[in-house]
């Protein structure tokens, strides 16, 4: 299994969405009316899932806008973090 | 419900908090009992911890103190596992009229009652979500929602309690989370040692169980709402003052 199959996997479970795993867009917005529809509270959810199944580490707040924003995005930033600098 | 259950207990040097923790601890092997305590106020947490050894341990916290609750959940955790549960009892009053009341002690009384519940909600927060299991109690009072004259300090912090908790319940209700609170009225043993026989009387008129409350009853309710079998009750403010309101 991918990483991003994974983290569809993992987001289903943890949010208990309606929409199975397979059906989650790569890029489909997280939040929004366009896109899954989540909240503030999911995203919090989302940060804790990220670290406790993927070890990733939100630096700052600021960056949560930006890796937050789809699954495709939130798998860059695994993979850039577990890239050796 | 087969995991262990590991509770911090705050104020636990104090009458009602050392009561909570005994509860706890003889209600069944499953329970741990973390029992924060202040320096300087320890005896009474210590001697429980010996009554119950290898179930009980002290750790220093002074919830005013946000450095303090990191380290107090660091080490309740690394000594007996994660937690499962939090109460939040430590508190004070510091009676006085407005016109009258300091702004220290305005000040000291919302930091311990109210800010100190907040520090504790957070610190306990992370490892609650990774778990997707908690228990939150935090103790309140009659007087958030009852405020006698001279607790202009006390019932304002015990009214912002229930708003806070309530607040909170909602936010991490679908994370497994449940956050009460529990709001005696007059507990035996927490009674101000000035109150003469009289003075007592006159409140026990006004208690239609005409007693005041046994801190083992308010222990029993807060261990009824930290257990597995209060996973549907959140968001509640348990009202136990003998009928008053």
């Amino acid at each position: 299994m991918n990483l991003r199959q994974r983290l569809k996997e993992v987001l289903s479970v943890e949010l208990m969405l309606e929409a199975p795993a397979e059906e989650i867009g790569d890029d489909t917005p997280l939040f929004g009316p366009n896109g899954l529809g989540l909240d503030s509270v999911d995203a919090l959810q989302i940060v804790v899932a990220m670290e406790k199944h993927f070890q990733f580490k939100l630096a700052d707040t600021s960056q949560a806008k930006q890796v937050l924003h789809s699954i495709a995005t939130m798998a860059e930033a695994i993979e850039q973090a577990r890239t050796p600098a | 419900m087969s995991i262990l259950q590991h509770v911090l207990i705050t104020g636990a040097n104090g009458s009602l908090g050392l009561e909570t923790a005994r509860y706890f601890l003889s209600q069944n092997d499953a329970w741990k009992v973390s029992l924060g305590v202040r320096a300087g106020r320890q005896e009474r947490a210590l001697a429980l911890g010996e009554e119950f050894p290898g179930r009980a341990q002290v750790v220093h916290l002074d919830v005013t103190q946000v450095a303090d609750w990191q380290a107090a959940v660091e080490q309740a955790t690394q000594q007996q596992g994660p937690l499962t549960a939090l109460v939040n009892n430590a508190g004070f009053h510091d009676d006085a009229l407005l016109a009258n009341m300091s702004a220290g002690q305005w000040a000291s009384v919302l930091d311990a009652n109210l800010n100190g519940v907040f520090h504790g909600c957070q610190a306990v927060m992370g490892g609650m979500m990774r778990q997707r299991y908690g228990r939150i109690i935090n103790v309140a009072s009659l007087s958030a929602l009852l405020s006698p004259a001279g607790q202009t300090n006390y019932a304002a912090a015990k009214a912002g309690v229930l708003g806070l908790s309530q607040s909170l319940s909602k936010e991490v209700a679908r994370m497994g989370i449940t956050v009460n609170t529990v709001c005696p009225g007059y507990i035996e043993g927490g009674l101000p040692a000035e109150w003469d026989a009289e003075h007592r009387k006159g409140l026990l008129r006004q208690i239609p169980m005409r007693r005041f409350a046994q801190p083992r009853e308010v222990a029993a309710a807060i261990f009824f709402l930290a257990s597995p079998e209060a996973s549907y009750i959140t968001g509640v403010h348990l009202k136990m003052d003998g009928g008053i309101l």
